[in-house]
């Protein structure tokens, strides 16, 4: 299954590409509402772009908070990664500037 | 559990269950692990409605939609009888909301009409029944000077000129205005110009604006008509300007400069009515403040028209309002009215519906439990069924629609007549986006009853038993018991109101009137006061007029008088007995002044009960008697005779002789207790200023049809006077009609409204205990092979309507209660906590639903044990 890739799509996949992992840390990249950025997911998830996995519980635990889901990018969403920055960027160029995605340092 | 988190616990209801539990885990994760509030909570509705929409692609919804209008045809009977019945309560709430929509929503037809403010006057201690106080002169001069919240100000007065058209007099309504009339509006001529300064002025060559129909009807669209002269009334006027279409402020046909001396205006008769524009950044307590602190000045400035004592007496103080509710004083309350009842119809109609579906999703169990064990979700279902009634609902919308737009029709037809021509009544973008609205609604409602009803069932038992059971489910008996509870109690609260209506109105047909409508005719003419400028002349215009009339074959009696009573007409003032005047600053009690000449009296049969009646001799020397109405004696000589007394206008020199004392008549309204009356000669003018009535309703009683006469009574006006027209002829039964028309149209309505409601309750109920018993027939079957004897079954099945039957009018009695209050203001004649009503109504409906119960326990009671036992 395709997803047609919208600057939402787009700027979801790219932040996850950059490293973010958690939806919460993803909403605060793109500086999107949660209301948007979750259905964005589910989205690119069902494309099989991206996949999930809880985290260890154990190690969660061990740091006092409960597991979360993390998302990242399949071998397809890396395949697709360039087609959506370009894509990124040509509606920049069309619409003016939007919040950057920054990378996180290692 | 803080508040983010029971929101994701809320929302996770839309989320699929197979995925509910991991996504309430992340939810709840990403909200522990960045300490996010509500502000990030919001977005999981977003989530959940994705995961639950997702599988709703066009096509998918294409395909239910078609499968469900498929549905439909393949059961047109079922259709049929939902579609009609929801058509019938969509279209009745269609139509009323037509004209609630214009009515009370929609603004007045001109620009920024939200500024439109009506500037006039209210005086509660006066005790009349008029919308506004309105202006004098002086006090129209005072306002227009001094008041800074509003940015234009206008007064107009109703007036009516004879207009002489292929040499057939006509009468037409004429607004005369002030020249800022059209300013104030916001609308200019199309063709020519408005009214320019000092044309409202004496000494200005006479000039008038025509509306848009009298110029298409009668000028034949000729636009060469500006600039040209037309003769109206003796005066020569100019025609400056033509309306646009559909321009029309008080249904007048034209419109003529209102002439004020600003030198010498006329002051102590306030009969022009205000209308303005706010200024910008006025507001309307903004303009009232001002205009509450300009009447304070005026009255100190004005001591002779408004003394303290009067104000304080009168209670006259500023009232600036909105346009509008000028022109809705009275529909207001009985248009809600209307449309509460109408969408109890709906709700009864919806009722039914559900029962119809319920009876539907009973027979399609398996169906539902084969598609739940091919992997259909609870939602998948509810969307099925939803898919079905909302294009049902739909379909019976659009139907609904159709016999709207005949319903308004009918409705327009009926109306009284004091619907004001303005409020542009209509099916228009809102109405239809109502209707579509109800439509959804409906179909939702009851789209979802027999998905809640069912819901909770076994999948698997229903596949096993596949509809095979013997007794329904304990969930889908109480569902249809308590829609037949609900429509008994809803058409009991219908019938209630309307009874009491009914009730009300019967009370105001036995209203004795003072005087007997029946084989009487009406109509009215208007004398051009150019002409018909000197006492002597107007006197014996009536006279021969009265002459010709009476010689006319078979002719009883006529007379005349200025305004009949419960017609419009009003003229009115404080008077008092010479002998003891009230004193400075009393207001003696307001007095209606009409003028007769002799013959009104016994031509209404208005029984002489003191003295005698006036006779042309009182006419012709016109400073003589008066004839007063009882309980005006009363007031003034509570134990002694009124004839031969002396009364006068408050404050005046001259005074009248009391010649007779007349019955009491109702003159303002059917339901008003009568006004106090004096019967002036035709001739009431003072000495000083002599003068007389212009315009008379003349009555004229014959045996037999009174609109008979009409053409002979046509030939003596013409006779006498060729240019005048005879307005408005009809009997005077219609006269009192039309005062009840209100009353009578809500009557008619809320019968209408109940009688669908009877219909509609009485085949729920039917529908109910009869489904009750067809799916207890194996019961009863076996009952009844066991010895069970007929008797027993009819009353257990008469029983469980019955019960539910009481249940209905116990739950309809108390919220009729409830409800009555609402209809208080409407009623005449009747409490409204009628016991009568209250009783009676319900004893009908228990009758009725005692009749629909009956039916089929008679058939229970018929049962064949074996035939029962080998059924389904």
């Amino acid at each position: 299954m395709s997803v047609r890739m919208t600057q939402i799509t787009a700027l979801v996949l790219q932040s996850i590409a950059a490293g973010f992992r958690y939806g919460f840390d993803v909403m605060e990249a793109c500086q999107l509402p949660s209301g948007t950025v979750y259905p964005a997911l589910r989205r690119l998830e069902k494309a099989g772009l991206l996949k999930s996995r809880w985290e260890d519980a154990a190690s969660a635990h061990a740091h006092g908070r409960p597991r979360r889901r993390t998302y990242a990018l399949t071998d397809e969403g890396w395949r697709v990664l360039p087609e959506a920055q370009s894509r990124l960027q040509e509606i920049r160029r069309l619409l003016g500037d939007f919040p950057p995605v920054e990378t996180r340092e290692a | 559990m803080a508040l983010p988190h029971l929101w994701i616990r809320v929302t996770s209801a839309l989320v699929p269950r197979s995925d509910r539990g991991d996504w309430i885990e992340e939810w709840d994760a990403e909200l522990a692990a960045t300490g996010g509030g509500m502000r990030n909570a919001w977005g999981s509705l977003g989530d959940a409605w994705y995961l639950r929409t997702e599988g709703w692609t066009m096509d998918a919804m294409w395909r239910e939609l078609k499968a469900a209008v498929k549905g439909h045809l393949r059961k047109p009977f079922f259709t049929a009888l939902a579609g009609v019945t929801l058509a019938i309560g969509i279209g009745a709430n269609t139509a009323i909301f037509s004209v609630v929509d214009s009515v009370l929503i929609n603004p007045l037809p001109f620009p920024d009409a939200s500024r439109l403010v009506s500037y006039n006057h209210e005086a509660p201690g006066l005790g009349v029944k008029v919308p506004v106080i309105p202006h004098s002169q002086a006090m129209y001069l005072h306002y227009l000077e001094n008041a800074r919240a509003i940015q234009s100000f206008a007064v107009f007065g109703d007036d009516a000129v004879n207009l002489i058209t292929d040499g057939e007099p006509r009468q037409l309504s004429a607004s005369q205005v002030t020249q800022e009339y059209f300013r104030v509006l916001g609308v200019q001529p199309f063709l020519g110009r408005a009214f320019v300064e000092g044309e409202d002025r004496p000494g200005a060559e006479p000039v008038a604006i025509l509306g848009y129909p009298l110029w298409e009807e009668t000028f034949g669209e000729d636009p060469s008509v500006v600039g040209s002269v037309v003769e109206m009334d003796g005066v020569r006027r100019r025609v400056v300007g033509v309306m646009p279409q559909g321009f029309q402020f008080s249904d007048e046909d034209l419109w003529i400069p209102l002439e004020i001396d600003t030198g010498a205006p006329d002051t102590g008769s306030l009969q022009y009515i205000g209308i303005a524009r706010l200024a910008d950044g006025a507001t309307i307590e903004t303009a009232n403040a001002e205009m509450e602190d300009l009447l304070l000045r005026f009255a100190e400035a004005n001591p002779d028209e408004l003394g303290p004592e009067i104000m304080e007496q009168t209670g006259m103080a500023a009232d600036v309002k909105p346009l509008k509710d000028v022109f809705v004083q009275d529909a207001r309350q009985a248009l809600w009215v209307l449309l509460g009842t109408v969408g109890f119809v709906l709700l009864i109609a919806c009722a039914n519906v559900a029962n119809l579906f319920l009876v539907r999703a009973e027979s399609r169990q398996r169906e539902q439990a084969l598609r739940a064990a091919l992997g259909a979700r609870r939602g998948d279902v509810l969307r099925q069924y939803l898919t079905e009634s909302v294009t049902l609902a739909l379909g019976g919308g659009l139907l609904g629609l159709g016999l709207a737009v005949f319903g308004v029709r009918g409705l327009l037809a009926l109306a009284p007549t004091s619907l004001p021509g303005i409020l542009k009544i209509g099916i228009d973008g809102s109405v239809l986006a109502f209707t579509a609205l109800i439509s959804v609604a409906a179909g939702l409602a009851f789209g979802v009853f027999p998905v809640f009803a069912y819901g909770r069932r076994d999948i698997s038992n229903a596949l096993k038993e596949g509809g095979r059971s013997s007794t329904t489910g304990r969930e889908t008996h109480r569902a249809r018991s308590t829609l037949a509870v609900v429509q008994i109690a809803l058409a009991l609260m219908l019938l209630v109101g309307s009874g009491l209506m009914l009730r009300s109105f019967v009370a105001l047909r036995n209203v004795d009137p003072g005087f007997e409508p029946a084989g009487l005719m009406t109509f009215r003419f208007a004398l051009p006061a150019a002409e018909y400028d000197d006492p002597a002349r107007i006197l014996a215009f009536h006279r021969e007029l009265s002459d010709r009339l009476a010689a006319v074959p078979g002719v009883q009696r006529v007379g005349m008088i200025s305004g009949l009573p419960l017609t419009e007409s009003k003229t009115a003032g404080p008077m008092e007995p010479v002998e003891k005047p009230f004193p400075e600053g009393e207001l003696g009690p307001i007095v209606e002044r009409r003028s007769i000449t002799p013959g009104y009296l016994e031509a209404m049969q208005i029984p002489i009960l003191q003295g005698r009646a006036l006779t042309w001799e009182d006419q012709a020397d016109q400073f003589r008697g008066i004839v007063i109405s009882e309980n005006l004696a009363r007031a003034f000589w509570p134990d002694e005779s009124a004839v031969g007394r002396r009364i006068r206008g408050q404050g005046n020199e001259f005074s009248w002789e009391v010649v007779g004392v007349a019955g009491d008549v109702r003159f303002d309204d059917v339901e008003d207790e009568p006004l106090t009356v004096a019967y002036f000669p035709v001739l009431r003018g003072t000495p000083e200023e002599p003068g007389g009535s212009l315009s008379m309703d003349v009555v004229v009683r014959v045996p037999g049809d009174p609109l008979g006469s009409i053409p002979q009574a046509r030939e003596a006006l013409r006779a006498v006077d060729p240019r005048l027209p005879m307005i408005n002829p009809r009997t005077v039964e219609a006269v009192v009609k039309e005062s009840m028309a209100s009353t009578s149209f809500t009557v008619l309505l809320l019968g209408i409204a109940a009688g669908i409601a009877l219909l509609l309750g009485t085949v729920g109920i039917y529908g109910v205990i009869s489904f009750i018993v067809s799916r207890r027939t194996q019961e009863i079957g076996v009952r009844m092979a066991l010895g069970a004897p007929a008797q027993t079954v009819l009353r257990s099945v008469v029983g469980q309507g019955l019960v539910l039957t009481a249940l209905g009018l116990a739950v309809g009695l108390a919220g009729a209660w409830a409800l009555s209050r609402a209809l208080a203001s409407l009623l005449y004649g009747v409490s409204a906590t009628d016991p009568l009503t209250f009783g009676g109504t319900a004893l009908l409906l228990g009758l009725v639903a005692l009749a629909a119960t009956w039916v089929p326990a008679r058939r229970a009671s018929r049962v064949d044990p074996v035939e029962a036992l080998r059924a389904e």
